[in-house]
Protein backbone atom coordinates (compact mmCIF):
# COMPACT_ATOMS: atom_id res chain seq x y z
CA UNK A 1 0.00 0.00 0.00
CA UNK A 2 1.51 3.13 -1.30
CA UNK A 3 -1.19 5.47 0.21
CA UNK A 4 -1.41 8.10 3.21
CA UNK A 5 0.71 6.89 6.66
CA UNK A 6 -0.04 8.80 10.39
CA UNK A 7 -2.49 11.37 11.36
CA UNK A 8 -3.88 13.88 9.29
CA UNK A 9 -6.25 16.63 8.15
CA UNK A 10 -8.42 17.68 6.16
CA UNK A 11 -7.07 20.61 4.21
CA UNK A 12 -9.52 23.49 3.43
CA UNK A 13 -8.37 27.17 2.58
CA UNK A 14 -9.90 28.57 5.48
CA UNK A 15 -7.50 26.63 8.17
CA UNK A 16 -4.36 26.67 5.25
CA UNK A 17 -2.74 29.07 8.21
CA UNK A 18 -2.98 26.42 10.47
CA UNK A 19 -2.32 23.35 8.63
CA UNK A 20 1.07 24.87 7.55
CA UNK A 21 2.34 24.85 10.87
CA UNK A 22 2.00 21.57 11.41
CA UNK A 23 5.29 20.26 12.31
CA UNK A 24 4.97 16.54 12.25
CA UNK A 25 2.26 16.30 9.28
CA UNK A 26 2.44 13.50 6.95
CA UNK A 27 -0.43 13.68 4.77
CA UNK A 28 -3.60 16.00 3.84
CA UNK A 29 -6.77 15.23 1.86
CA UNK A 30 -8.62 18.02 -0.48
CA UNK A 31 -11.78 18.00 -2.04
CA UNK A 32 -10.98 17.37 -5.36
CA UNK A 33 -13.73 19.20 -6.86
CA UNK A 34 -12.37 22.56 -5.06
CA UNK A 35 -9.19 22.26 -6.80
CA UNK A 36 -8.92 23.75 -10.31
CA UNK A 37 -6.71 22.09 -13.16
CA UNK A 38 -6.14 25.18 -14.75
CA UNK A 39 -3.21 27.67 -13.06
CA UNK A 40 -1.50 26.50 -9.97
CA UNK A 41 -2.73 24.73 -6.52
CA UNK A 42 -4.01 26.68 -4.19
CA UNK A 43 -1.94 28.93 -1.63
CA UNK A 44 -0.57 26.51 0.65
CA UNK A 45 -0.53 23.30 -0.86
CA UNK A 46 2.78 23.78 -3.38
CA UNK A 47 4.66 24.47 0.16
CA UNK A 48 3.45 21.19 1.69
CA UNK A 49 3.73 19.17 -0.96
CA UNK A 50 7.43 20.33 -1.09
CA UNK A 51 7.60 19.70 2.63
CA UNK A 52 7.21 15.59 1.20
CA UNK A 53 3.24 16.01 2.77
CA UNK A 54 1.31 13.52 0.73
CA UNK A 55 -2.23 14.71 -0.85
CA UNK A 56 -4.70 12.38 -1.23
CA UNK A 57 -7.71 13.81 -3.54
CA UNK A 58 -10.98 13.22 -2.15
CA UNK A 59 -14.03 12.96 -4.38
CA UNK A 60 -18.09 14.29 -3.05
CA UNK A 61 -19.65 15.08 -6.38
CA UNK A 62 -18.77 12.02 -8.82
CA UNK A 63 -21.91 9.89 -7.73
CA UNK A 64 -20.21 6.47 -8.37
CA UNK A 65 -23.52 4.95 -6.55
CA UNK A 66 -25.76 6.72 -9.20
CA UNK A 67 -27.55 3.85 -11.97
CA UNK A 68 -26.63 6.53 -14.66
CA UNK A 69 -22.87 6.55 -15.58
CA UNK A 70 -20.41 8.97 -14.13
CA UNK A 71 -19.60 11.72 -15.99
CA UNK A 72 -16.45 11.19 -17.70
CA UNK A 73 -15.28 14.99 -17.28
CA UNK A 74 -15.60 14.49 -13.50
CA UNK A 75 -13.48 11.88 -13.52
CA UNK A 76 -11.16 13.10 -15.40
CA UNK A 77 -11.22 16.03 -12.85
CA UNK A 78 -10.15 14.35 -10.26
CA UNK A 79 -7.38 12.36 -12.48
CA UNK A 80 -6.09 15.80 -13.38
CA UNK A 81 -5.90 16.86 -9.87
CA UNK A 82 -4.53 13.62 -8.78
CA UNK A 83 -1.73 14.31 -11.44
CA UNK A 84 -1.36 17.93 -10.00
CA UNK A 85 -0.87 16.91 -6.46
CA UNK A 86 1.73 13.94 -6.92
CA UNK A 87 -0.79 11.57 -5.32
CA UNK A 88 -0.73 7.70 -4.74
CA UNK A 89 -4.31 7.21 -4.31
CA UNK A 90 -7.83 9.14 -4.78
CA UNK A 91 -11.10 8.60 -2.54
CA UNK A 92 -14.33 8.79 -3.34
CA UNK A 93 -17.55 7.65 -1.90
CA UNK A 94 -20.36 4.13 -1.73
CA UNK A 95 -23.05 7.23 -2.77
CA UNK A 96 -24.84 8.86 -5.35
CA UNK A 97 -25.34 12.58 -5.18
CA UNK A 98 -27.66 13.73 -8.71
CA UNK A 99 -30.71 11.85 -10.63
CA UNK A 100 -33.53 12.65 -12.75
CA UNK A 101 -31.51 15.65 -13.57
CA UNK A 102 -31.26 17.03 -10.25
CA UNK A 103 -28.98 17.43 -7.80
CA UNK A 104 -29.47 16.84 -4.14
CA UNK A 105 -26.57 18.23 -2.66
CA UNK A 106 -25.72 15.48 -0.45
CA UNK A 107 -24.41 12.24 -0.55
CA UNK A 108 -27.22 10.00 -0.85
CA UNK A 109 -27.59 6.29 0.27
CA UNK A 110 -27.93 3.24 -2.19
CA UNK A 111 -30.27 0.53 -1.86
CA UNK A 112 -28.20 -2.81 -0.60
CA UNK A 113 -29.25 -4.06 -3.36
CA UNK A 114 -27.85 -6.82 -5.91
CA UNK A 115 -28.60 -4.22 -8.71
CA UNK A 116 -26.93 -1.21 -6.79
CA UNK A 117 -23.90 -3.35 -6.45
CA UNK A 118 -23.58 -3.74 -10.10
CA UNK A 119 -24.22 -0.49 -10.95
CA UNK A 120 -21.22 1.09 -8.50
CA UNK A 121 -19.27 -1.60 -9.53
CA UNK A 122 -19.61 -0.08 -12.95
CA UNK A 123 -19.32 3.29 -12.36
CA UNK A 124 -16.36 2.64 -10.16
CA UNK A 125 -14.41 0.20 -13.13
CA UNK A 126 -15.21 3.32 -15.40
CA UNK A 127 -13.41 5.90 -12.93
CA UNK A 128 -10.61 3.49 -12.24
CA UNK A 129 -10.22 3.07 -16.00
CA UNK A 130 -9.00 6.82 -16.24
CA UNK A 131 -7.63 7.15 -12.47
CA UNK A 132 -3.59 7.35 -12.43
CA UNK A 133 -3.46 5.86 -9.07
CA UNK A 134 -5.64 3.32 -7.27
CA UNK A 135 -9.44 4.54 -5.30
CA UNK A 136 -10.41 4.29 -1.94
CA UNK A 137 -14.26 3.91 -1.55
CA UNK A 138 -15.68 5.51 1.46
CA UNK A 139 -19.20 4.44 2.54
CA UNK A 140 -21.32 6.97 4.14
CA UNK A 141 -23.42 8.33 7.05
CA UNK A 142 -27.57 8.05 6.11
CA UNK A 143 -30.41 8.66 8.40
CA UNK A 144 -32.41 6.58 6.04
CA UNK A 145 -32.30 2.51 5.03
CA UNK A 146 -34.25 1.95 1.58
CA UNK A 147 -37.32 -0.19 1.86
CA UNK A 148 -35.87 -3.58 -0.32
CA UNK A 149 -32.30 -4.26 1.18
CA UNK A 150 -31.22 -7.64 0.13
CA UNK A 151 -27.59 -7.34 1.85
CA UNK A 152 -26.62 -5.97 5.12
CA UNK A 153 -23.86 -3.16 5.68
CA UNK A 154 -20.92 -5.39 5.64
CA UNK A 155 -21.83 -8.08 3.10
CA UNK A 156 -22.81 -5.18 0.77
CA UNK A 157 -19.45 -3.14 1.51
CA UNK A 158 -17.18 -6.50 1.23
CA UNK A 159 -18.82 -7.10 -2.03
CA UNK A 160 -18.32 -3.85 -3.54
CA UNK A 161 -14.50 -4.10 -2.62
CA UNK A 162 -14.44 -7.91 -3.86
CA UNK A 163 -15.77 -6.91 -7.29
CA UNK A 164 -13.73 -3.50 -7.61
CA UNK A 165 -10.40 -4.37 -5.90
CA UNK A 166 -10.68 -0.96 -4.65
CA UNK A 167 -9.29 0.19 -1.27
CA UNK A 168 -11.29 1.20 1.59
CA UNK A 169 -11.73 4.58 2.80
CA UNK A 170 -13.67 3.92 6.12
CA UNK A 171 -15.19 6.58 8.07
CA UNK A 172 -15.24 5.98 11.80
CA UNK A 173 -17.77 8.62 12.34
CA UNK A 174 -19.99 7.40 9.69
CA UNK A 175 -19.82 3.91 11.58
CA UNK A 176 -20.70 5.43 14.75
CA UNK A 177 -23.86 7.94 13.61
CA UNK A 178 -25.17 4.67 11.71
CA UNK A 179 -25.08 2.69 14.21
CA UNK A 180 -26.48 5.24 16.81
CA UNK A 181 -29.03 6.21 14.55
CA UNK A 182 -30.45 2.47 13.45
CA UNK A 183 -29.31 0.50 16.83
CA UNK A 184 -27.06 -1.74 15.43
CA UNK A 185 -23.34 -2.52 16.51
CA UNK A 186 -20.84 -0.83 15.31
CA UNK A 187 -18.20 -3.70 16.52
CA UNK A 188 -20.35 -6.30 14.84
CA UNK A 189 -19.00 -3.91 11.58
CA UNK A 190 -15.75 -3.67 12.21
CA UNK A 191 -15.55 -7.18 13.04
CA UNK A 192 -17.06 -8.07 9.87
CA UNK A 193 -15.25 -5.62 7.22
CA UNK A 194 -12.34 -6.31 5.54
CA UNK A 195 -10.15 -4.53 7.54
CA UNK A 196 -6.66 -5.33 5.42
CA UNK A 197 -8.01 -3.30 2.64
CA UNK A 198 -8.52 -0.17 4.91
CA UNK A 199 -6.57 2.44 3.16
CA UNK A 200 -7.10 5.17 5.48
CA UNK A 201 -9.57 6.03 7.75
CA UNK A 202 -12.02 9.37 8.65
CA UNK A 203 -13.17 11.00 11.98
CA UNK A 204 -14.69 13.53 12.34
CA UNK A 205 -17.57 15.53 14.72
CA UNK A 206 -21.12 15.81 15.01
CA UNK A 207 -24.29 16.46 16.70
CA UNK A 208 -27.97 15.44 17.60
CA UNK A 209 -30.54 17.06 16.48
CA UNK A 210 -34.46 16.08 15.54
CA UNK A 211 -33.55 13.10 17.76
CA UNK A 212 -30.66 11.36 15.41
CA UNK A 213 -27.07 11.86 15.20
CA UNK A 214 -26.02 13.97 12.52
CA UNK A 215 -22.21 13.93 11.09
CA UNK A 216 -22.12 17.70 10.98
CA UNK A 217 -18.07 17.78 10.71
CA UNK A 218 -18.78 20.79 12.40
CA UNK A 219 -18.65 19.78 15.77
CA UNK A 220 -16.19 18.12 18.09
CA UNK A 221 -15.29 14.54 17.63
CA UNK A 222 -17.91 12.78 20.69
CA UNK A 223 -16.02 10.18 22.96
CA UNK A 224 -18.26 7.33 21.42
CA UNK A 225 -16.15 7.67 17.80
CA UNK A 226 -13.18 7.96 19.57
CA UNK A 227 -13.50 4.95 21.54
CA UNK A 228 -14.51 2.99 17.76
CA UNK A 229 -11.51 4.85 16.34
CA UNK A 230 -9.29 2.84 19.32
CA UNK A 231 -12.13 -0.47 18.60
CA UNK A 232 -10.89 -0.15 15.37
CA UNK A 233 -6.73 0.28 15.60
CA UNK A 234 -7.55 -2.83 18.53
CA UNK A 235 -8.19 -4.65 15.67
CA UNK A 236 -6.16 -3.89 13.01
CA UNK A 237 -4.43 -0.20 13.18
CA UNK A 238 -5.25 1.78 9.48
CA UNK A 239 -1.83 2.80 7.80
CA UNK A 240 -3.32 6.28 8.64
CA UNK A 241 -6.11 8.71 9.90
CA UNK A 242 -7.79 12.23 9.12
CA UNK A 243 -9.45 14.61 11.10
CA UNK A 244 -12.10 16.17 8.37
CA UNK A 245 -13.36 19.38 10.00
CA UNK A 246 -16.08 21.51 7.23
CA UNK A 247 -17.31 24.81 8.53
CA UNK A 248 -17.13 26.44 12.00
CA UNK A 249 -13.56 26.24 12.53
CA UNK A 250 -11.99 26.40 16.36
CA UNK A 251 -9.86 28.20 17.87
CA UNK A 252 -6.17 26.58 17.06
CA UNK A 253 -5.59 25.24 20.29
CA UNK A 254 -8.79 23.31 19.85
CA UNK A 255 -7.75 22.04 16.58
CA UNK A 256 -4.50 20.82 17.97
CA UNK A 257 -6.23 19.37 20.64
CA UNK A 258 -8.53 17.14 18.88
CA UNK A 259 -5.85 16.08 16.02
CA UNK A 260 -2.93 14.59 19.40
CA UNK A 261 -6.45 12.88 21.08
CA UNK A 262 -6.71 11.63 18.08
CA UNK A 263 -2.63 10.46 18.05
CA UNK A 264 -3.03 9.26 21.13
CA UNK A 265 -5.74 6.83 20.80
CA UNK A 266 -4.50 5.08 17.64
CA UNK A 267 -0.72 5.58 18.86
CA UNK A 268 0.55 7.32 16.42
CA UNK A 269 2.78 9.99 16.89
CA UNK A 270 1.42 13.08 17.32
CA UNK A 271 1.53 15.83 14.15
CA UNK A 272 1.69 19.16 16.38
CA UNK B 1 -47.20 -15.28 -10.10
CA UNK B 2 -43.77 -15.40 -9.24
CA UNK B 3 -42.02 -17.06 -12.31
CA UNK B 4 -39.36 -19.48 -11.58
CA UNK B 5 -36.10 -20.78 -13.16
CA UNK B 6 -34.35 -23.45 -13.05
CA UNK B 7 -33.07 -25.45 -9.73
CA UNK B 8 -31.09 -23.41 -8.22
CA UNK B 9 -31.08 -20.56 -9.81
CA UNK B 10 -33.21 -17.58 -8.78
CA UNK B 11 -35.76 -15.70 -11.30
CA UNK B 12 -34.52 -12.93 -12.92
CA UNK B 13 -36.00 -9.96 -11.41
CA UNK B 14 -39.52 -8.92 -13.47
CA UNK B 15 -38.57 -5.98 -15.51
CA UNK B 16 -41.21 -3.16 -16.94
CA UNK B 17 -43.64 -0.55 -15.67
CA UNK B 18 -44.50 -2.45 -12.71
CA UNK B 19 -40.79 -2.30 -11.37
CA UNK B 20 -38.84 1.02 -12.05
CA UNK B 21 -35.70 0.70 -12.45
CA UNK B 22 -32.89 2.22 -9.87
CA UNK B 23 -32.42 5.24 -11.77
CA UNK B 24 -36.12 6.30 -11.95
CA UNK B 25 -35.85 5.29 -8.17
CA UNK B 26 -33.16 7.42 -7.80
CA UNK B 27 -34.53 10.07 -9.64
CA UNK B 28 -37.93 9.38 -7.28
CA UNK B 29 -35.68 9.93 -3.92
CA UNK B 30 -33.41 12.85 -4.68
CA UNK B 31 -37.03 14.88 -6.00
CA UNK B 32 -38.39 14.37 -2.55
CA UNK B 33 -35.49 15.04 -0.84
CA UNK B 34 -34.81 18.46 -2.70
CA UNK B 35 -38.00 19.16 -4.97
CA UNK B 36 -40.87 18.83 -2.27
CA UNK B 37 -42.07 15.69 -4.48
CA UNK B 38 -43.97 12.90 -1.98
CA UNK B 39 -41.80 10.35 -0.23
CA UNK B 40 -41.18 7.25 -2.65
CA UNK B 41 -42.91 4.02 -1.44
CA UNK B 42 -41.92 1.80 1.22
CA UNK B 43 -39.37 4.63 2.90
CA UNK B 44 -40.41 5.15 6.49
CA UNK B 45 -41.38 8.94 6.38
CA UNK B 46 -39.57 10.06 9.48
CA UNK B 47 -36.13 10.11 8.50
CA UNK B 48 -36.49 11.20 5.04
CA UNK B 49 -38.16 14.25 6.80
CA UNK B 50 -35.15 14.89 8.68
CA UNK B 51 -32.74 14.23 5.80
CA UNK B 52 -34.92 16.77 4.12
CA UNK B 53 -34.31 19.16 7.15
CA UNK B 54 -30.79 18.53 7.58
CA UNK B 55 -30.80 19.15 3.63
CA UNK B 56 -32.08 22.59 4.21
CA UNK B 57 -29.67 23.32 7.10
CA UNK B 58 -26.58 22.07 4.78
CA UNK B 59 -27.87 24.42 1.99
CA UNK B 60 -28.57 27.59 4.60
CA UNK B 61 -24.94 27.18 5.69
CA UNK B 62 -23.52 27.25 2.12
CA UNK B 63 -25.48 29.41 0.98
CA UNK B 64 -24.61 31.79 3.71
CA UNK B 65 -21.08 31.64 2.82
CA UNK B 66 -21.32 32.82 -0.59
CA UNK B 67 -23.70 35.62 0.22
CA UNK B 68 -22.68 36.58 4.10
CA UNK B 69 -23.78 40.39 4.22
CA UNK B 70 -27.55 38.82 2.68
CA UNK B 71 -27.08 35.76 5.54
CA UNK B 72 -25.99 38.68 8.55
CA UNK B 73 -28.30 41.45 7.20
CA UNK B 74 -31.08 38.70 7.72
CA UNK B 75 -29.47 37.50 11.30
CA UNK B 76 -31.23 35.09 13.65
CA UNK B 77 -34.14 34.92 10.71
CA UNK B 78 -31.75 33.74 8.06
CA UNK B 79 -32.22 29.87 8.88
CA UNK B 80 -36.23 30.64 8.45
CA UNK B 81 -36.19 32.73 5.48
CA UNK B 82 -33.77 30.51 3.54
CA UNK B 83 -35.56 26.74 4.40
CA UNK B 84 -39.00 29.03 3.59
CA UNK B 85 -37.50 30.15 0.27
CA UNK B 86 -35.76 27.08 -0.58
CA UNK B 87 -37.81 24.33 0.79
CA UNK B 88 -39.25 22.12 -2.78
CA UNK B 89 -36.59 24.23 -5.19
CA UNK B 90 -34.07 22.35 -6.13
CA UNK B 91 -30.25 24.09 -5.95
CA UNK B 92 -29.17 25.99 -8.67
CA UNK B 93 -25.61 25.84 -6.74
CA UNK B 94 -25.32 28.04 -3.74
CA UNK B 95 -24.26 31.36 -5.13
CA UNK B 96 -27.32 31.30 -7.36
CA UNK B 97 -29.36 30.25 -5.17
CA UNK B 98 -28.57 33.40 -2.85
CA UNK B 99 -28.51 35.28 -5.71
CA UNK B 100 -32.03 34.35 -6.95
CA UNK B 101 -32.89 34.86 -2.88
CA UNK B 102 -32.16 38.45 -2.94
CA UNK B 103 -33.78 39.43 -5.98
CA UNK B 104 -36.57 37.73 -4.37
CA UNK B 105 -36.58 39.46 -1.33
CA UNK B 106 -36.11 42.83 -2.80
CA UNK B 107 -38.97 41.94 -5.46
CA UNK B 108 -41.35 41.84 -1.86
CA UNK B 109 -39.50 44.74 -0.06
CA UNK B 110 -37.82 42.12 2.51
CA UNK B 111 -34.42 42.48 1.58
CA UNK B 112 -32.43 44.06 4.77
CA UNK B 113 -29.82 46.66 3.87
CA UNK B 114 -27.16 45.04 4.58
CA UNK B 115 -28.39 42.26 1.39
CA UNK B 116 -29.00 45.80 -0.83
CA UNK B 117 -25.60 46.01 -0.74
CA UNK B 118 -24.56 42.87 -1.25
CA UNK B 119 -26.65 42.42 -4.20
CA UNK B 120 -26.35 45.74 -5.85
CA UNK B 121 -21.92 45.04 -5.91
CA UNK B 122 -22.50 41.80 -7.30
CA UNK B 123 -24.64 42.79 -9.88
CA UNK B 124 -22.29 45.30 -10.59
CA UNK B 125 -19.32 43.24 -11.00
CA UNK B 126 -20.55 39.63 -12.28
CA UNK B 127 -23.14 38.29 -14.64
CA UNK B 128 -26.05 36.67 -13.25
CA UNK B 129 -24.92 33.14 -13.58
CA UNK B 130 -26.87 30.17 -15.25
CA UNK B 131 -28.07 27.49 -12.73
CA UNK B 132 -24.95 25.67 -11.75
CA UNK B 133 -22.24 27.36 -13.11
CA UNK B 134 -20.04 30.08 -11.18
CA UNK B 135 -20.73 34.05 -12.30
CA UNK B 136 -18.35 35.52 -14.60
CA UNK B 137 -17.04 38.60 -13.47
CA UNK B 138 -18.02 41.78 -15.82
CA UNK B 139 -15.19 43.44 -18.29
CA UNK B 140 -16.69 46.28 -19.72
CA UNK B 141 -17.85 49.61 -17.11
CA UNK B 142 -21.37 48.76 -15.49
CA UNK B 143 -23.62 49.52 -12.59
CA UNK B 144 -26.00 47.36 -10.71
CA UNK B 145 -28.55 48.42 -7.71
CA UNK B 146 -30.91 47.17 -5.38
CA UNK B 147 -33.22 49.41 -3.60
CA UNK B 148 -31.59 52.24 -2.67
CA UNK B 149 -27.83 50.55 -2.60
CA UNK B 150 -25.91 51.36 -6.18
CA UNK B 151 -22.28 50.10 -6.60
CA UNK B 152 -20.53 50.69 -9.85
CA UNK B 153 -17.43 48.57 -11.57
CA UNK B 154 -14.89 50.08 -13.67
CA UNK B 155 -12.14 48.39 -14.74
CA UNK B 156 -12.52 45.00 -12.54
CA UNK B 157 -13.05 47.55 -9.52
CA UNK B 158 -16.46 47.44 -7.88
CA UNK B 159 -17.52 50.34 -5.33
CA UNK B 160 -20.56 50.78 -3.19
CA UNK B 161 -21.70 54.50 -4.98
CA UNK B 162 -24.46 54.61 -2.27
CA UNK B 163 -25.17 52.59 0.68
CA UNK B 164 -28.76 51.38 1.37
CA UNK B 165 -31.33 53.32 2.98
CA UNK B 166 -31.58 52.24 6.93
CA UNK B 167 -34.92 52.19 8.43
CA UNK B 168 -34.85 54.82 11.52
Amino acid sequence: MTGPIGVGIGWRPEIAGFVAELPGLRFVEVIAESVPTAGPLPAGLPDLRERGVAVVPHGVRLSLGGAEPVDPARVAHLAAVAVLTDATLVSEHIAFVRAGGLEAGHLLPLPRSREAVTAVCTNVARAQAELPVPIALEPIAALFDWPDDELDEAAFLTEILDRTGAHLLLDVANVYANARNRGTDPLDLLDRLPLERVAYAHVAGGAERDGYYHDTHTDPVPRGALDLVGELCARRRPPALLLERDGNYPPAAVLRAELDTLAAVSGFPVVT
Amino acid sequence: MIPTGPVGVPAARTTGPAVPTLAARQAALVAALAAGAPPPPGFTPEPLAAARRALLRKRAGEVARNWPLLAAGLGPRWPEVFGRWAEGRPTAGAHRDGWDLARDLRAVGELPPLGAEELAVWQAGHRYPKPGRPPRPRRLPSWGHAGSAVAIQFAGRVRLLRPARRRP
